[in-house]
């Protein structure tokens, strides 16, 4: 029987100093923290000494695709920076020994090509193949997450994520779904896990609602067996975001209270409760 | 149960020139077009309620709502004209005998700004004042107010039943109730059949439509917990069938379909009332 290693995205944890998180995501029985991919306000030697004390590890980096990290722009040096950024957070990641890099191709909430769709979609091949071989030799692996339509017209599921990931023909890494996006997207969560578990590099559980697990009314079993199924052996890293079109605005604004204690203690007992049921059938 | 399909399976904009769609969605085995007005200069009553004759078929009327037809606006005479494009969404509803107006007729749809609780609520009271005027008028004319509450990517003010429950309550007319829509429901509740029941008698409309918008059934909606829910509440209007043509770029973007979710429209929407009329079957 399988025994997951759980994570939590410190992205939700806005303003908050990460030896805090790091603390909490400690205290409340997880084995990983997910870090921001933001190597230029973040100390990752800090990062690693804290971790380290804390009995943790660091899962993987949520890297954060703004316009100016678009690797799929029309524009050579937007895609120049977009590949930087990429490296950048694999050195970031490989001072912390975290063996994950999220990469998405287009900037989040972009929702409209700026080129011809086979000119976009080249331009993403190179930029992803260029930064995955830098962060090869770092032990690096990037993993390629599909985000709902709302968020992004590129690439919304697994099976447009696999193509992608094909195409670049990496072997550090693979690909990535997130529940939240996949409940949007594809007909069934438990399915696309299963038609495309050999390629899973990492694994995003949000309900739903996007709050915790538990507080939607996503079937956490069915999916947990799929991904037992198909051998997946990586971190169930959660990623919970307020309901709004701006979770970082609605983070800054505040009110969300309920996704620093109350979540983090909450995500984990509930995928823990669902981890002991399928024992128990088994 | 009376099953329709929207126009936006097919065409945008509608109007007079695309009723051929009434033919169509009744040869499919429907008994209602729901008509979406995103240009009223486009929709005669006239012409609407001969093509429904003709096809044997009953008419819904949906409002369409920009930035110009935004009943919450900041400025009162933003709201006007979100007021009076409703009133002639009634005008015709009357006309043509759909019962009622539905949509998300509170504010501008992809408006999704982060507010303080003080200018939400201002809007909130905005938003109720405007269409307790609309509501009156259109009890007036025997016609109903369908409120559609949408998923938190395309507004920022109703998101939830509750929310939409709680609008109802401060516009207090019995004609004004709520269209659910599964869709939106899959993002937003934590339970879809304990939001259809919390609407209860609101409910006054009803959208069905899978978790990525294609045909109901070839998703991961839980059709079976929808439909005893419906029966629950004692639910006896329409249940429609909406997605929209990713043929027709302004509406794709407008709705972010990126992908086709069928072969084609005529798929989607026989495949969809096929699948319902067996639910339905099942429920009885």
């Amino acid at each position: 029987m399988t025994r997951y290693r759980y994570a939590y995205n410190a992205l939700v944890y806005y303003g908050e100093d990460i030896a805090d998180s790091i603390d909490r995501v400690a205290r409340l029985g997880y084995d990983a923290i997910e870090v921001v991919g933001e190597p230029a306000e973040l100390d990752p030697k800090r990062i690693k000494r804290l971790t380290d004390d804390a009995g943790i590890t660091v899962s993987s980096i949520c890297s954060i695709y703004t316009p100016e990290r678009d690797l799929a722009h029309p524009d050579p040096a937007v895609r120049a920076n977009a590949v930087q950024y990429v490296k950048d957070v694999a050195d970031f990641a490989a001072t912390m020994g975290a063996p994950t890099i999220i990469v998405h191709p287009t900037a989040c909430m972009k929702t409209q090509p700026l080129a011809a769709p086979e000119d976009e979609r080249r331009w993403a091949v190179e930029g992803i193949r260029a930064a995955g071989e830098y962060a090869a030799p770092l032990e690096v692996n990037l993993s390629l997450e599909c985000w709902n339509r709302y968020e992004t017209y590129f690439m919304n599921r697994l099976e447009q994520a696999a193509s992608l990931w094909r195409e670049v023909g990496l072997s550090n890494g693979g690909i990535q779904g997130d529940t939240f996006h996949m409940s949007l997207e594809e007909a069934s969560i438990p399915d696309a896990f299963r038609q495309y578990g050999a390629l899973l590099q990492h694994v995003h559980l949000a309900d739903s609602n996007r709050a915790a697990p538990g507080a939607g009314h996503l079937d956490f079993l069915p999916i947990l067996q799929a991904l037992i199924d198909v051998g997946y052996s990586g971190y169930l890293s959660f990623e919970l975001l307020p309901a709004s079109a701006d979770p970082f605005g609605a983070m800054k604004a505040g009110g969300q209270e309920a996704f620093f204690d109350q979540y983090t203690e909450q995500a984990i007992r509930h995928m823990k409760e669902v981890e002991s049921r399928l024992q128990e059938a088994a | 149960m009376r099953f329709g399909a929207s126009t936006f399976i097919w065409e945008s904009p509608f109007g007079d020139d695309k009723l051929h769609l009434a033919q169509r969605v009744a040869s499919l085995g429907f008994d209602t077009l729901e008509i979406c007005i995103e240009d009223p200069a486009r929709v005669s009553a006239d012409a609407v309620r001969r093509a429904a004759v003709d096809a044997g078929v009953t008419i819904a009327v949906c409002g369409a709502f920009g930035p110009n037809r935004d009943v919450s606006h900041e400025e009162s005479s933003r709201r006007r004209l979100g007021i009076d494009y409703l009133k002639t969404c009634i005008d015709l509803a009357a006309a043509v005998g759909a019962p009622n107006v539905i949509g998300p007729m509170y504010s501008a749809t992809g408006k999704t700004r982060l507010l303080p609780d003080s200018e939400r609520e201002q809007q909130r009271t905005w938003a109720a004042d405007s269409l307790r005027e609309v509501g009156q008028y259109a009890a007036a004319r025997g016609v109903g107010l369908a409120i559609e509450p949408l998923n938190r990517f395309e507004t920022d003010l109703v998101n939830t039943v509750e929310q939409g429950l709680d609008l109802c309550g401060r516009i207090g007319l019995d004609n004004v109730g709520l269209l659910l829509d599964t869709f939106h429901m899959n993002i937003e509740e934590k339970s879809i059949p304990g939001a259809i029941t919390a609407a209860g008698t609101r409910l006054r409309h009803f959208h069905a439509c899978e978790n990525d918008r294609g045909a109901p059934g070839s998703g991961h909606v839980e059709w079976d917990d929808v439909f005893a829910a419906l029966a629950g509440t004692g639910y006896d209007g329409l249940v429609v069938i909406e997605s929209f043509t990713p043929e027709i770029k302004e509406i794709a973007r407008a709705v972010s379909t990126w992908r086709p979710v069928a072969q084609s429209g005529d798929a989607l929407a026989r495949d969809g009332l096929a699948f319902l009329k067996q639910k339905v079957l099942a429920q009885a």
